[in-house]
C-alpha cells in the first residue's frame, strides 16, 4: 500500500472504572482503504470507533488524523469530527425532523451552509442511497434498512475524508441488509476511506482491502481477507470464525 | 427602613399552632382522600356505565377549575342553598378532600390500567376471581407505581391547605396574615411564614425524589 | 332555592374583561415559567455540579413554599426590601412564573435524560458543540415527549392564576367575589365562574393530549 496513513491509532488504552475495554490497540488506516474489524462481543470494537473522533477520552496512547493528533480540545475535535463520518448501529436518526433535515442538520448548523445548497447536497445524496422519495417522510415511517442508509446519507453530507461503520447491519431484518451493505460496497468502489465494524463476514470478504480481528481490547490478528478467512493464523480467530459458521473455505 | 425581627420571637407560639394546623389538615385530608380517589378509581373502572360516568364527570370537574373557587363554592354555596351549615374547618376539609380525591383517582387508575392484561389473565387462569385477582396480583404491583404520585399529591396538599386562610381557617398561612394585620412587620412576618413552610416543605419535597428514585418503574 | 341570573346579565363586561385577565396572567406567567424552566432544567442537566446545587436550592424551595405565600411574600414584602412598589399583576406573574419554574425545569430535565445518551453522539459525531446538539436535537425531542406533562403544567397556571386574586389582581376569582359581595348571589357567581374556568382548562388539556398523540413519534428515538 503506497497511499498516505490517514487514521493511526499507536498503542491506545482505554479503561472504564476497572474494565479495560482498550488493551493497547495499534492499527493504521490508508487513504482510499476498506478495513474491516471483527471480533466477539464486547472486545472493544465499538469503543475503538467512539475513541477515534473523541466521543471517547482514551487512557493512554495516541490517535492521529491526516496528520493531526485527535485530542479532547473541543475545536480541534468538532473540526476532527466534521471529517469524520459516522454510522451507529441502532441509526440514530433525529426522530423529531424529516429525512431531508436529518441530512441538511449537519451541513447547517456546523458548515453554516445555505439551506439551498444543503437541501440541494441532501437531494443528490438520498437520490444515491435510492430514497430520492422520502425526503419528507419522517425516520419512523421507514424501515431499518431505508433509515440507516439515511443515516450514511447524513454523515455523506459532511463530505467526510473517512467513514466508520459500527455495525452498520445487524439491527436489520435479513432482507434490509443487502440494501445498506450495497451502499456501504458503492462508498467503497468509489475510493472512500473506510472503517467497519461488522459481523457480515461476506461482505468483509469482498469488500475489505484488510481485516483486522479484535479480542479482549486488542488486535490479535490482521491481514488481508484472504489471509484471514483462508488460512487464519492465530487459534482465537478459528474459534472466532467457526463459531460464526465460516469454515475457511471461499466460494 | 429598619427590621424588627423580634415580632417573629414572640409570635413563634402562635405560627407553631397555625403549622401544627396545616399539617393537621393535610392528614385528615390525605386519609379521606385515598379511600375517597381508590372509590373513584374502581367506580371508573367498574364497567357501570352512569357510575363510571358520574365519577368522571366529578373528577374531571375538580381537576379542571381552581380549588381556591372549590373552596369559596363550599363555603358559600352549601350554607346558603343547601342548608348545610359546617364549620369553617369541616368546610375547609371538604374541599380539599374532593379536590385531592379525584387526583388520587387519576393516580389509582392509571395504576391500575398499567398492570397488563396478561397478569389478569395469568391470575384468572390459575382459576382465581376477578376480585382475588385485583387483591393480590395488580393491586399490590399497581402499588409501587402508585407510590410516587402519592407522594407528589401529598407535598401538593400539604402546600395547598394554604388556600384554606380564604376561608379563617386558622393554619399557617392565616395566623401569619393575622400577625402581620395586628403589628404592621410585614416583611418579618410574612418572611418567618415563608421560612416555616419551607422548613417542613424541604424535606417533604427530598423525600418525594427518593421515593420517585426508589419506585422508579423499570419498563 | 331560587336562582337569579341577573347579576351575571348586568355585570358581565366586567366578568369578561376579568377573564381576559385570568388568560393574560396564565399566559405570560406560562411564559415566563417555561423560559426559566428550560433555562434551568437544561443547566442542571449539562452544567457543571455546583449550577446543579444552586438551581436545585430553587426549585426544591419553590416545590416546598406554597403559592399563595410566593404571591404575598412577592408583593406585600418583597417591595419593602427593594423600597419600590410592584403593582399587582406584575407581582402576581412574577411570583406564578417563579413557582412555575420549577415544575417546568424538573419535567424538562427529566425529558432531556430521557432522551438516548447516543443521540447526543450522533450529534457529536457530526462536528456539532454540545450547545448545538443540545438545541438542535436533544431538546426538541425532550419538549415532544413531556409535551402531556407540559401541558397539564399550562393548566395548572390557568388554575394557580385564581391565587393572584389574594394579592388583588383583578382577575377572574377576584372580581366574581367583588360581584357576588355586591349582589349577594354567591351562588349563581361562583357557579358561573367554576364554569368559565372549566371551559378554558379543560379543552386544553384534551387538546394537549390529542396533539401529543400526533407528535409522539418524532420524539421516540
Ligand atoms: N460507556 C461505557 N461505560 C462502561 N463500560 C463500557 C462503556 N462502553 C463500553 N463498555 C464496556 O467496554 C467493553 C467493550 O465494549 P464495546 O462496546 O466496545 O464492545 P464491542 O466489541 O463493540 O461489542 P459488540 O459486538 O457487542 O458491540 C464491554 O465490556 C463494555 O461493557
Ligand atoms: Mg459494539
Amino acid at each position: 500500500m503506497t497511499a498516505a496513513p490517514i487514521l493511526v491509532f499507536e498503542n491506545v488504552v482505554k479503561r472504564y472504572g476497572a474494565l479495560t475495554a482498550l488493551a493497547g490497540v495499534s492499527l493504521t488506516l490508508h487513504r482510499g482503504e476498506v478495513v474491516c474489524l471483527i471480533g466477539p462481543s464486547g472486545s472493544g470494537k465499538s469503543t475503538l470507533l467512539r475513541c477515534a473522533n473523541a466521543l471517547d477520552p482514551l487512557d493512554q496512547g495516541r490517535i492521529s488524523f491526516d496528520g493531526h493528533e485527535v485530542r479532547s480540545s473541543e475545536t480541534s475535535v468538532r473540526l476532527v469530527r466534521q471529517r469524520m463520518g459516522m454510522v451507529f448501529q441502532n441509526f440514530e436518526l433525529f426522530p423529531h425532523l424529516t429525512v431531508l433535515r436529518n441530512v441538511t442538520i449537519g451541513p447547517t448548523t456546523v458548515l453554516k451552509l445555505g439551506q439551498a445548497e444543503a437541501d440541494a447536497r441532501a437531494r443528490k445524496l438520498l437520490a444515491k442511497v435510492g430514497l430520492a422519495d422520502k425526503e419528507t417522510s419522517h425516520p419512523s415511517a421507514l424501515s431499518g434498512g431505508q433509515q440507516q442508509r439515511v443515516a450514511i446519507a447524513r454523515a455523506l453530507a459532511m463530505e467526510p475524508a473517512l467513514m466508520l461503520f459500527d455495525e452498520p447491519t445487524s439491527a436489520l431484518d435479513p432482507e434490509t441488509i443487502g440494501e445498506v451493505l450495497s451502499v456501504m460496497k458503492t462508498l467503497a468502489d468509489e475510493g472512500m476511506t473506510m472503517l467497519v465494524v461488522t459481523h457480515e463476514m461476506d461482505f468483509a470478504r469482498r469488500v475489505a482491502n484488510r481485516v483486522a480481528v479484535f479480542d479482549k481490547g486488542r488486535v490479535i490478528e490482521e491481514g488481508t481477507p484472504q489471509e484471514i478467512f483462508t488460512a487464519p493464523k492465530v487459534p482465537r480467530t478459528r474459534d472466532f470464525l467457526s463459531h460464526l459458521g465460516w469454515h475457511g473455505e471461499s466460494k | 427602613m429598619t427590621f424588627d425581627w423580634n415580632i417573629v420571637w414572640s409570635s413563634l407560639p402562635r405560627l407553631l399552632d397555625g403549622a401544627w394546623m396545616t399539617i393537621w389538615l393535610s392528614v385528615v385530608t390525605m386519609l379521606l382522600a385515598i379511600p375517597g380517589g381508590l372509590a373513584l378509581a374502581l367506580l371508573r373502572l367498574s364497567g357501570i356505565k352512569p357510575l363510571a360516568m358520574a365519577a368522571t364527570a366529578f373528577v374531571e370537574f375538580f381537576r379542571a377549575t381552581p380549588l381556591i373557587l372549590q373552596i369559596y363554592w363550599v363555603y358559600y354555596v352549601l350554607p346558603a342553598y343547601f342548608d348545610i351549615q359546617l364549620s369553617q374547618i369541616a368546610t375547609a376539609i371538604v374541599g380539599l378532600a374532593c379536590n385531592i380525591s379525584a387526583f388520587n383517582s387519576e393516580t389509582f387508575r392509571s395504576g391500575i390500567v398499567s398492570i397488563r392484561q396478561g397478569q389478569w389473565n395469568a391470575g384468572l387462569a390459575l382459576g382465581m376471581s376477578r376480585f382475588s385477582v385485583f387483591c393480590r396480583i395488580v393491586a399490590p404491583q399497581a402499588l409501587m407505581r402508585v407510590l410516587p404520585a402519592l407522594a407528589s399529591t401529598w407535598v401538593s396538599l400539604f402546600k395547598d391547605t394554604s388556600l384554606v386562610s380564604i376561608i379563617a381557617v386558622s393554619e399557617l398561612s392565616y395566623v401569619a396574615l393575622q400577625i402581620r394585620a395586628e403589628t404592621y412587620r410585614i416583611l418579618e412576618v410574612l418572611t418567618a411564614m415563608a421560612a416555616l413552610y419551607w422548613l417542613m416543605g424541604y424535606p417533604q419535597a427530598k423525600l418525594v425524589d427518593w421515593i420517585h428514585h426508589r419506585f422508579k418503574v423499570a419498563e | 332555592m331560587d336562582i337569579n341570573l341577573t347579576p351575571i346579565l348586568t355585570s358581565w363586561p366586567f366578568l369578561l374583561k376579568a377573564l381576559g385577565m385570568t388568560i393574560f396572567v396564565s399566559v405570560m406567567s406560562t411564559a415566563l415559567g417555561f423560559v426559566i424552566g428550560t433555562l434551568v432544567g437544561a443547566l442542571r442537566t449539562y452544567g457543571g455540579r455546583m449550577t446543579n446545587v444552586v438551581l436545585g436550592f430553587y426549585v426544591d424551595s419553590m416545590r416546598a413554599i406554597p403559592l399563595l405565600v410566593i404571591l404575598v411574600w412577592t408583593f406585600f414584602a418583597f417591595p419593602l426590601l427593594i423600597g419600590a412598589s410592584i403593582n399587582a399583576v406584575t407581582a402576581g406573574i412574577a411570583g406564578l412564573g417563579l413557582h412555575l419554574g420549577a415544575y417546568v425545569s424538573e419535567t424538562i430535565r427529566a425529558g432531556l435524560t430521557s432522551v438516548r445518551r447516543n443521540q447526543m453522539q450522533a450529534g457529536l459525531a457530526l462536528g456539532m458543540s454540545r450547545f448545538q446538539a443540545i438545541r438542535t436535537i436533544i431538546l426538541p425531542q425532550a419538549i415532544i415527549r413531556m409535551l402531556p406533562a407540559l401541558g397539564s403544567l399550562f393548566v395548572i397556571a390557568i388554575k394557580d392564576s385564581a391565587i393572584a386574586s389574594v394579592i388583588a389582581v383583578p382577575e377572574l376569582l377576584r372580581q366574581t367575589q367583588i360581584v357576588a359581595g355586591k349582589t349577594f348571589r354567591p351562588f349563581e357567581l361562583y357557579t358561573a365562574a367554576m364554569l368559565a374556568y372549566f371551559i378554558l382548562c379543560y379543552p386544553v388539556a384534551r387538546g394537549v393530549d390529542r396533539l401529543y398523540r400526533r407528535l409522539s413519534h418524532l420524539g421516540s428515538s
